[in-house]
């Protein structure tokens, strides 16, 4: 039952949406269903979101609860998660410091301390990157060379100096760059990994509706 | 003075590399691009931009459109790639504004999507005197991307109740003219994940309307695929796309001040694997192997 009751779900979920595909959403039952899918989904994908937060409460509370090691950083997770969604959730019609509004206190900890934070976490990748360029970046063979000059003429290309550098050298050498590695070497291979990762796609969702592949269930 | 400051750059640059190597303390690097990045900022270096191809297509693309077009952007990005992302959405709203488009917004990202997207509409909006709920409105964020793209192909009001502040979409003026994508003219769509690709199988390939978008530099290649194939109409690849539309709508702002640092980050890490392969190239030969 634990196992049957979510492959038919599946399998509805995925034969209405693909027969719906064929069907005119204003002239047909079978289109009208799609919308109506639709909006569950996008229901359903609220309370996937409930269950995080559940969770990550629950994993962190007991950590806490137990004085497991590093339990601090776990409390300023369960902190930072109240403080950030008590005032996002009531509603602004109190007070206009909350809900999720501009000058909301949500909007004003986004703002001044989550956003800052991201960034600043996205932004020391530049430093780790230039440091491994130059550790570990060799030319250790013919592919890590043609990787290295690639790489380089790329970096080269995609800023104002080096556009300057290349255009000294040769002054349609950044457009053959556009032209014959973005354009060309890159998009060949990108769209082997799209069309690849599609058909994998296509595939993995037949199986998921036939009941073949339930590690989404945990099995 | 500039020659002696490039100069200036370059022995810091080399003798921060030889401090590296002699003492195989990777803060020094640390400190290099610290550098680097500080000195043109605190400088107010700017560079001339060279328009990309794929910056001109999405500029006329949008310029193309009649005044008054319906059109769609998108603020599907994290605050970790604001830096890179944000400039690109000021730029195109930038334009849609002076075009005087109606301009609809919407997020997939649900840790602060809504708030960026209030923020850098409600600011531009300001600047042209738009009226919300008239001239634009935020849709703000729906969980489940897919189910969104392609809900709102049917039906945005489905999709979407009510706007990002809770307004009923039925007392919003804007959106009893714009149902679903039928009634949209261009979408463009700002991101640093794979809802890219999302938008282009999902709205481009099954509803057939035009699509550009603005990514981070490290998505760029892969999102080359879709502008080759023609299915794409232009795209903004890294702070180096959004300075290029900064350029061209006439609003130089963060992205062209961040070319300086970006060029000068670029060169030093390009200088770094140089010397790092040449003392690779030099210890291998001699044997060591230290490198």
């Amino acid at each position: 039952m634990r196992t049957t009751v979510p492959v038919i779900i599946a399998f509805l979920s995925g034969f209405v949406m693909i027969l719906a595909f064929f069907f005119n959403p204003e002239k047909s039952f079978i289109g009208r269903l799609e919308p109506e899918v639709l909006a569950w989904v996008t229901i359903v994908g609220g309370f996937t979101l409930l269950l995080g937060v559940v969770s990550i409460v629950r994993v962190n509370f007991t950590a806490v609860k137990r004085r497991k090691e590093n339990w601090p950083y776990k409390l300023a997770t369960l902190i930072s998660i109240f403080a950030m969604a008590i005032p996002a959730i009531l509603p602004s019609s109190w007070s206009p410091l909350l809900g999720t509004g501009t000058g909301s206190i949500y909007d004003w900890l986004f703002n001044y301390l989550d956003a800052p934070m991201m960034s600043t976490m996205f932004a020391m990748l530049a430093f780790y990157i230039a440091s491994a360029a130059f550790r570990a970046f060799r030319a250790r063979n013919a592919e890590a060379t043609l990787l290295l000059v690639t790489a380089t003429l790329v970096m080269l290309w995609r800023v104002p100096m080096g556009e300057a550098f290349l255009k000294s050298i040769h002054g349609d050498l950044p457009q053959y760059i556009n032209t014959y590695i973005m354009g060309g070497a890159n998009l060949a291979v990108q769209r082997g990994i799209i069309i690849g990762a599609a058909m994998g796609a296509a595939a993995m969702s037949l199986r998921i509706m036939l009941g073949i592949e339930r590690t989404y269930m945990g099995k | 003075m500039i020659v002696l400051a490039y100069i200036l750059l370059i022995l810091a640059g080399a003798f921060l590399l030889y401090m590296t190597f002699r003492t195989n303390d990777r803060r020094y690097i640390y400190l290099a691009v610290a550098f680097y990045v500080i000195f043109p900022v605190v400088l107010t270096m700017q560079l001339p931009i060279d328009i990309s191809p794929e910056s001109q297509q999405l500029y006329d693309a949008i310029a193309a459109l009649p005044d008054s077009s319906a059109v769609m952007l998108t603020f599907d990005y994290y605050a970790s790639t604001l830096a890179e992302t944000e400039p690109m959405s000021r730029a195109v709203l930038h334009h849609m504004f002076k075009k005087n488009c109606r301009v609809v917004t919407m997020t997939t990202i649900p840790l602060g999507g809504p708030s960026i997207s209030e923020r850098v509409t409600r600011d531009l909006a300001e600047e042209y005197g738009k009226e919300y709920g008239v001239d634009y409105v935020n849709l703000g964020y729906k969980a489940n991307y897919v189910a969104v793209l392609k809900g709102m192909g049917s039906s945005i009001k489905a999709i979407y109740p009510a706007d990002n502040s809770g307004t009923p979409l039925d007392e919003i003026p804007l959106m009893a003219e714009i149902k679903n994508y039928d009634d949209l003219d261009f979408i463009c769509v700002i991101a640093d994940n794979g809802v890219v690709e999302y938008w282009m199988s999902i709205v481009n390939a099954q509803y057939g309307i035009k699509i550009g978008s603005g990514v981070t530099a490290v998505m760029a290649p892969k999102i080359y695929a879709y502008v080759g194939s023609g299915q794409m109409t232009g795209l903004l690849g890294g702070m180096k796309g959004a300075a290029d539309y900064e350029k061209l709508v006439g609003k130089p702002d963060a992205a062209i001040k961040g070319m300086a640092a970006q060029s000068l980050v670029h060169l030093f890490i390009i200088f770094a694997v140089i010397v790092g392969n040449v003392i690779y190239i030099v210890e291998r030969r001699r044997g060591k192997g230290r490198v």
